[in-house]
């Protein structure tokens, strides 16, 4: 599966946005599959959150509204940014420019290494002020979502680096893995898209 | 990498001379032992699905005092020995892995601190209430807790190993098992951090017995368990004679036919 | 060298990033924030949905995907969100 990407990939020059119609599945299609049934898992994971917020309004509304929803948005913004920057640095890397694909990729590491820096400064005075996950339900469900969707960043931040390591050190760079790398960091965002409007936004 | 002429090919060659004997004894060992667990931890003595974490004391104690606890205690005290030669089915396949050795090192510490956090401890818990019937009420609630939290929220040591399982699976170049199997045990292993919500709430989804660490949590463990079962069973299938650890030495690639391996 | 601002990676971005502003300027400022607010949340829910599948369709370009990997990640997209809404309002 891996030898039809990279065939389909490691053509310099190869990429004709609209006119394809072949079917392209961008990296691993393993890593596809992983992506899918993460968002399959969280899909479970936001579904029972809204059934359980469902029996317990005046709990959930109240405790939402100790959240701090500058810095969800602020965070929002980090990941969009920094999964512009590596959809932009896969485009690069496919038309063989590595050097221009590198500093693309360095700007989405600098975005994206924001988020966890943004969210101690969202959790610290939370836990700080007594909002714990034992607090009750609401905080449970908020810390337990943001904490895997945490590690799921902190992940995709290594993950990253071993692409700007690959982009440095082999000429030409391996195109599969960065769009594995780029895919992976693209399904955080999406997931962090949902989480934003369930936890920060709705009422 | 050709094998030599073997004339004991095929259907007619005993099963006893199956060089291969020692992974299909490991291999069936499984579904035996997961039949027994699973016969002794729900119709025999109840304790899966867990009991609620907020049950009253009076439950509490006629559950840790009743026969049947009693009798599912005796059966895990014998069959525990069973848990490592069931991992040794993961370790054998870590091992034709192209990683570096730490992983399957790893596997093998997690494997055993995991057993014994999450099987034995249980087991003496529920085997003091079962044993040793003079204990008091508050006594008995104490070892209620120990026993189900050390067995749903040992988190850490199962985290270990399926995590070196995983990432091996993924990193491997001679794709023993399939990299969609590596990732499929990422989330096995995150389901043991989906647990760690129990060692704080005593009801709701997120309880020892809640929907989502528990329930759905099981859906992600037991499917993979399932699968990874089928993916050693070919992978056991598949593995040429000549690479086994106690192939004959006819068999073995020419270039290692200096004695070097021999009585290994 | 593909430029970055004409690009359309960047006009996803912008288009994105605006209505994430706007559903947060909705929420802060569409009502009380310790009331039930169907208009609100089916506003922010529905431009979630959106964005989700802005991102999936060309930041991970799926645009350019076998139908195969556009039908499942469609499916979810719509999948998750019916049963978002449909929890939502049954549990009113």
């Amino acid at each position: 599966m891996t030898d039809v990407t990279e065939d389909f990939t490691t053509g310099v020059g190869n990429s004709r946005p609209d006119a394809d119609t072949r079917g392209h599945v961008p990296g691993d299609s393993s890593m596809w599959f992983f992506v899918v049934g993460d968002l399959i898992i969280f899909g479970v994971y936001f579904v029972v959150y809204m059934y359980f917020r469902g029996q317990n309004h005046e709990l959930f509304l109240h405790s939402q509204a100790r959240l701090s929803l500058d810095v969800g948005a602020v965070n929002t913004v980090m990941l969009l940014s920094s999964s512009l920057f590596v959809a932009l640095g896969t485009v690069a890397a496919r038309a063989g420019n590595s050097a221009e694909a590198l500093r693309r990729f360095w700007t989405a590491l600098a975005f994206g290494a924001a988020f966890p820096l943004l969210k101690m400064f969202e959790w610290i005075p939370e836990i700080s002020a007594g909002l714990t996950p034992g607090t009750n339900l609401f905080f449970m469900f908020y810390y337990v979502m943001t904490g895997m969707h945490l590690c799921h960043v902190a992940l995709g931040l290594v993950i990253m680096c071993f692409v700007i390591r690959n982009l440095k050190t082999s000429q030409p760079p391996k195109i599969s893995f960065v769009e594995t790398g780029a895919t992976y960091w693209h399904m955080v965002d999406v997931l962090w898209l949902v989480l934003f409007a369930l936890l920060y936004l709705m009422r | 990498m050709a094998t030599a002429p073997n004339p004991e090919a095929g259907q007619a060659r005993s099963w006893r001379q199956n060089r291969k004997l020692d992974q299909w004894i490991a291999f069936w060992s499984v579904p035996f032992f997961f039949t027994l667990f699973g016969l002794v931890f729900v119709p025999l003595s109840w304790m899966m699905p867990p009991r609620s974490p907020s049950s009253t004391t009076p439950l509490i104690v006629d559950f840790m005092r009743s026969h049947n606890l009693l009798v599912a205690c005796v059966i895990l005290t014998l069959a525990f020995g069973l848990a490592p030669v069931s991992y040794s089915c993961y370790l054998i396949q870590i091992r034709r892995m192209s990683v570096s050795p730490a992983f399957r090192y790893s596997m093998m510490i997690g494997a055993i601190t995991g057993a014994i956090v999450g099987m034995l401890f249980p087991m003496f818990c529920f085997g003091l209430g079962a044993f040793r019937p003079g204990y008091s009420p508050a006594v008995l609630t104490m070892l209620y807790d120990f026993g189900y939290l050390a067995f749903i929220g040992s988190l850490g040591c199962f985290c270990v190993m399926w995590m070196a399982f995983g990432l091996a699976i993924l990193l491997d170049q001679n794709n023993i098992l399939p990299k969609w199997l590596g990732y499929y045990t990422v989330w096995q292993y995150v389901t043991e951090l989906m647990a760690a919500p129990v060692w704080i709430a005593k009801s709701g989804p997120f309880a020892w017995n809640g929907l989502l660490t528990f329930w759905f949590a099981m859906t992600l463990y037991v499917s993979w368990q399932f699968i990874v079962y089928l993916c050693i069973y070919r992978a056991i299938k598949n593995q040429p004679e000549a690479e086994l650890d106690n192939a004959r030495p006819e068999l073995q690639p020419a270039a290692l036919d200096n004695g070097s391996r021999m009585g290994a | 060298m593909t430029s970055l601002i004409g690009n359309p990676l960047t006009i996803v971005w912008a288009l994105v990033t605006t209505v994430t502003l706007a559903s947060w300027l909705v929420a802060r400022d569409g009502g009380a924030s310790h009331q039930i607010n169907t208009t609100v949340t089916l506003v922010v829910l529905l431009i979630a949905a959106v964005k989700a599948q802005l991102v999936i369709w060309h930041f991970m370009e799926v645009r350019r995907a076998p139908l195969w990997l556009k039908a499942t990640t469609s499916a979810w997209v719509v999948g998750l969100f019916a049963l978002l809404l449909g929890f939502y309002f049954a549990g009113l």
